[in-house]
C-alpha cells in the first residue's frame, strides 16, 4: 500500500510546476500567475501536514528516487528523499511560510501595480521548490545542488527590480559572497565522497555513521594521511564554509543587509524559510558528523556567538526598518549556530522554527508598513502608525516580543534553551563555549533594544511625515498572513517549554520527544551520545536548573527593551544614537566590513591575480612561444635544400641511399 | 648454364648506367630512358634468380614491372609534354618554380 510518504516528492514538485506555469503562461493568467503559486504551495502545505502527522505516527521514509549517474566501481550519484522528524518539521515551516508569502505578494506586488509579475512568481516558485528539495535531500551532493539552486533564485529575486541601480548590484553581491562559501562546500562534498565513498545522510552506510565507526576503530576510511579525527574536522569545516556563506555568518554576512533591495516578501522568504535557513539546516542534517569533532563544534559555537553579538550591535543604529530586521536575522542565525556548536541540537532546531515564524511575521509586517508608507522605509519618517494600522501593529508587536525574547512569546523559549544548552556544556570546562555564551548573552540586551527602538519609532509617538499621517490602506491579503504568523509567534514556543517542564515535572517538551524518534543515527539521543563520547559534552554530569539562566536572559531582554522604551517611547523621539559619536559612525558603516572586503579584493586579490597573469604570460606562454620560435627558425634554414632542380633531388636521393647502405654495411659487419 | 654472378654484374652495370644518366643529363626524355634502364636492371635480377631457384614467381614479378614501366612512361611523357608547353623546352633545370 502506498503510504502518504510516497507522495513526498510531490511537495517539491508542486512549486516547481507553479514555476513552469508562471514562466510559460504567467502573462496570460490573472494576477500574473499568483494563483498558480498559491495553489501549489497550499498543496505542498497540505501534503506537509499529512507528512508530519504520518511521521508523528512513527513512520519514516528514505528512498532513492533517481540514479542520474551510475558508477562503475565507483559511487552512484542519486536523488533521494529522506523524511524524518527533522525534515518533516522543516517541510512544514517552509511550505507554510512560502504559502503565506505568496498570499502576501498579492497585496505587496499585484495591488501595488508592479510589472514583471510572472517573473516574480516564477522566481518564488523555483525558490520554494529548491528549498524543499534541499530539505528532503538524502545525500550531500543532492543537498549541494539544491543549495546552489537556492542561491540562484535569491540572485534572481533580489535583483527583481533590475532597472534600478541598487538591486542588480545587491543581487550580484549576494551571489558572489555565498558562492565564495559554496566553493569550500563543493570541496567538502568531494572530500566526503573521497573519504567515505558515499554521501548519504541516513543509514548504517551513511557518512556520519562511517565516520563514527572509524573513530571507534570499527571501520577504516581513506583519510589521506591524517588522523581520522583531524581529517573529519577538516572536511566538516570545508562544508561549514557553505553554511557560513548561506546563513550569513561572520565574515560572509555582508551580502544579507544588501539583499534588502529585493521585494519585501522575498526578504521574508529568504530570511525565514529558505536561503538563510538552509545553512543552519545543513549542519543540523549532518549533525552526526559534526558531533564527533570538538574542534569543529567549538568553531561553530564561537562564530555563532560572535555573529550574534556583532550583528546585534550594528542593528542598533540603522535608520531603515528592513535594515534593522536584516541585522537581527544575522544575529538570530548566530544563535542557532551557537546552539549547534554548543551541543544544543534541539535548541537550534527549536530556534530555527520559532525564528522562521516571527521573522517572517516581522518582514511581512514591515512590508505592510512599507505599503502604507508608499515605499519609504526610513523609520524617522514614520511614527504613530499604531492607531492607523492596528492589525499590523499588534501582529508586529507579537513578532517583536518574540524576537526580543520576552516571556512567554516563542523567541523566549527557544533563545533561552540555546543559551542554557551552551552554558551547560560550557561549564563542563570548555572556555570557548563560555566565551561564546557570554557574547550571546550580551547580544540579548542589544536585541531587546534595537527591536523596541524599531517598534517605537515606527508605531508610537507622533507621525513625523505627511505619509505617516495618512497611510495607504492594506487589504486582507496582507492581514491574513500577518494574523496567522502573529498567533504562531506568540504560541509556537509552547511546544518546548523546558523551564516549565523542569518546574512542574510535566513532560511537555514535545519537540524533544519529536526529535528523539525517527531513523536510527539521526535522533537527538544518538547525537547526545556522540557529543558525550567524542566531544566530552556533559561529561562532568552537571545538572543546572534552566530557571536561573532563563531569568538572566529574560532580565537582559527586558532591560534592553526598557531602555528603548525610556528613550524612544515619547511623542517626538530624538536621535539618541548620535550621542555615541564616532562609535555610531563605525556601527552605521558596519565596522567598515564592506570597505575592508573591497580592500581585500583590490589590495590583495588583484595584485595576486596580476602576478599570476604575469607568470602565465611570461613563463607559461614564454615556453610555448619559445618552442615554436625554434621550429620556425630551423624550418627557415632547412627549407633552402628545396631548390626546385630535379637533378639535385636525384643526387640527394642517391647520396642518401649510399649513406644508408654504408651505414648498414658498417653496422652489419659486411666489410670485415 | 651461365652462373648467376654474370647476370648480377650485367644488372649492376645497367643500373649504374641508368643512375649516371639521371645524375648527369638535363633532358627530361633522357631521364625517362634512364629510369627505364634502372627498372630493367631490376628485372634482370628477378628473372636470373627465378631461373637459379627454379621458381616462376620472379618472372611473374618481372611481368608486373614491365606493366608498371609502361604506365610510368605514359605519365612521364605526359609530364614532359606539359614541361615543353610551359617552359619551351625539356631541360629539367629550367623548371625550378616548385621551390621555397
Amino acid at each position: 500500500m502506498a503510504g502518504i510518504l510516497d507522495f513526498a516528492p510531490a511537495i517539491v514538485l508542486l512549486p516547481f510546476v507553479s514555476f513552469l506555469v508562471a514562466l510559460s503562461v504567467g502573462d496570460r493568467l490573472p494576477k500574473g500567475g499568483a494563483y498558480a503559486g498559491i495553489a501549489a504551495t497550499a498543496g505542498s502545505l497540505i501534503l506537509s501536514i499529512a507528512t508530519v502527522l504520518t511521521v508523528a505516527g512513527g513512520q519514516t521514509y528514505d528512498a532513492t528516487i533517481y540514479t542520474w549517474a551510475e558508477g562503475i566501481e565507483a559511487v552512484d550519484l542519486t536523488f533521494g528523499v529522506l523524511i524524518d522528524p527533522l525534515s518533516a518539521m522543516m517541510l512544514l515551516i517552509v511550505t507554510l511560510i512560502a504559502f503565506l508569502v505568496h498570499v502576501f505578494s498579492l497585496g505587496y506586488m499585484n495591488d501595488e501595480g508592479e510589472t514583471g509579475l510572472p517573473r516574480y512568481y516564477a522566481g518564488l516558485g523555483l525558490f520554494t521548490a529548491s528549498m524543499l528539495g534541499f530539505v528532503v535531500a538524502d545525500n550531500l551532493l543532492m543537498a549541494f545542488m539544491f543549495f546552489e539552486l537556492v542561491g540562484l533564485c535569491s540572485y534572481l529575486l533580489i535583483g527583481f527590480h533590475f532597472r534600478e541601480p541598487g538591486p542588480p548590484s545587491a543581487a550580484k553581491k549576494a551571489f558572489l559572497v555565498t558562492r565564495f562559501g559554496d566553493y569550500f562546500f563543493l570541496v567538502g562534498v568531494v572530500a566526503v565522497f573521497a573519504t567515505f565513498g558515499t554521501a548519504a545522510f541516513a543509514g548504517s552506510e551513511s557518512f556520519p555513521a562511517l565516520a563514527e565507526a572509524a573513530l571507534r576503530g570499527e571501520a577504516s576510511v581513506t583519510t589521506f594521511g591524517f588522523e581520522p579525527q583531524t581529517w573529519f574536522t577538516i572536511v566538516g569545516l570545508l562544508v561549514l564554509g557553505g553554511v557560513i556563506g548561506k546563513s550569513a555568518q561572520f565574515p560572509l554576512h555582508t551580502w544579507l543587509p544588501d539583499a534588502m533591495e529585493g521585494p519585501t516578501p522575498v526578504s521574508a522568504l529568504i530570511h525565514a524559510a529558505t536561503m538563510v535557513a538552509a545553512g543552519v539546516y545543513l549542519v543540523a542534517r549532518m549533525y552526526g558528523f559534526y558531533a564527533i569533532s570538538p574542534t569543529a563544534l567549538a568553531i561553530i559555537a564561537f562564530i555563532g556567538g560572535f555573529t550574534a553579538l556583532f550583528a546585534a550591535t550594528m542593528g542598533l543604529v540603522k535608520r531603515e526598518i528592513k535594515q534593522v530586521l536584516a541585522y537581527s536575522t544575522i544575529s538570530q542565525y548566530g544563535y542557532m549556530m551557537l546552539a549547534l556548536g554548543g551541543g544544543g541540537y534541539i535548541a537550534a532546531t527549536f530556534h530555527l522554527m520559532t525564528h522562521a515564524f516571527f521573522k517572517a511575521l516581522l518582514f511581512l509586517g514591515a512590508g505592510s508598513v512599507i505599503i502604507a508608507m508608499h515605499h519609504n522605509e526610513n523609520m524617522w519618517d514614520m511614527g504613530g502608525l499604531k492607531e492607523k494600522m492596528p492589525v499590523t501593529y499588534y501582529t508586529f508587536l507579537s513578532g517583536s516580543l518574540a524576537l526580543a525574547g520576552i516571556f512567554p512569546f516563542a523567541g523566549f523559549w527557544s533563545k533561552d534553551e540555546v543559551l542554557y544548552e551552551t552554558l551547560l556544556h560550557g561549564l563542563d570546562g570548555n572556555p570557548i563555549l563560555l566565551a561564546a555564551y557570554a557574547m550571546g548573552l550580551l547580544a540579548v540586551f542589544f536585541t531587546g533594544f534595537y527591536t523596541f527602538r524599531m517598534v517605537f519609532l515606527t508605531f508610537h509617538g507622533n507621525s513625523r511625515s505627511q505619509t505617516a499621517q495618512d497611510p495607504h490602506d492594506v487589504h486582507w491579503n496582507v492581514k491574513f498572513p500577518l494574523v496567522v504568523l502573529g498567533v504562531l509567534a506568540a504560541v509556537a514556543g509552547l511546544v518546548n517549554m523546558v523551564p516549565v517542564a523542569e518546574l512542574t515535572g510535566l513532560h511537555i517538551e514535545y519537540l524533544h520527544q519529536w526529535l528523539e524518534h525517527g531513523i536510527a543515527g539521526l535522533t537527538s539521543e544518538h547525537y547526545s551520545t556522540l557529543l558525550h563520547d567524542f566531544a566530552g559534552y556533559g561529561e562532568a554530569g552537571l545538572h543546572l536548573s534552566p530557571l536561573i539562566p532563563g531569568a538572566v536572559s529574560l532580565g537582559l531582554a527586558l532591560a534592553g527593551s526598557g531602555l528603548a522604551y525610556l528613550l524612544y517611547n515619547v511623542p517626538e523621539p530624538i536621535r539618541h544614537t548620535d550621542r555615541l559619536g564616532r562609535i555610531k559612525q563605525i556601527l552605521y558603516n558596519n565596522y567598515y566590513q564592506d570597505e575592508y572586503q573591497v580592500w581585500l579584493a583590490n589590495g590583495v586579490t588583484r595584485p595576486v591575480a596580476r602576478a599570476a597573469n604575469k607568470f602565465d604570460g611570461g613563463v607559461v606562454d614564454g615556453v610555448v612561444n619559445g618552442v615554436s620560435g625554434v621550429s620556425l627558425f630551423a624550418g627557415g634554414r632547412v627549407r633552402r635544400i628545396q631548390t626546385g632542380v630535379v637533378s639535385n633531388y636525384a643526387a640527394l636521393l642517391t647520396l642518401g641511399l649510399t649513406a644508408l647502405i654504408l651505414a648498414f654495411g658498417i653496422l652489419g659487419g659486411w666489410f670485415v | 648454364m651461365v652462373p648467376p654472378e654474370f647476370y648480377l654484374l650485367l644488372s649492376a652495370a645497367v643500373f649504374c648506367i641508368g643512375l649516371f644518366g639521371i645524375l648527369t643529363r638535363r633532358n627530361a626524355l633522357l631521364f625517362l630512358m634512364s629510369v627505364e634502364l634502372m627498372l630493367n636492371a631490376a628485372n634482370i635480377n628477378l628473372v636470373a634468380f627465378s631461373q637459379v631457384w627454379g621458381n616462376v614467381t620472379g618472372q611473374t614479378f618481372a611481368l608486373f614491372t614491365m606493366a608498371l614501366a609502361a604506365a610510368e612512361v605514359a605519365i612521364g611523357i605526359g609530364i614532359i609534354l606539359v614541361l615543353y608547353r610551359n617552359f619551351d623546352g625539356v631541360d629539367v633545370t629550367d623548371a625550378t618554380t616548385m621551390r621555397w
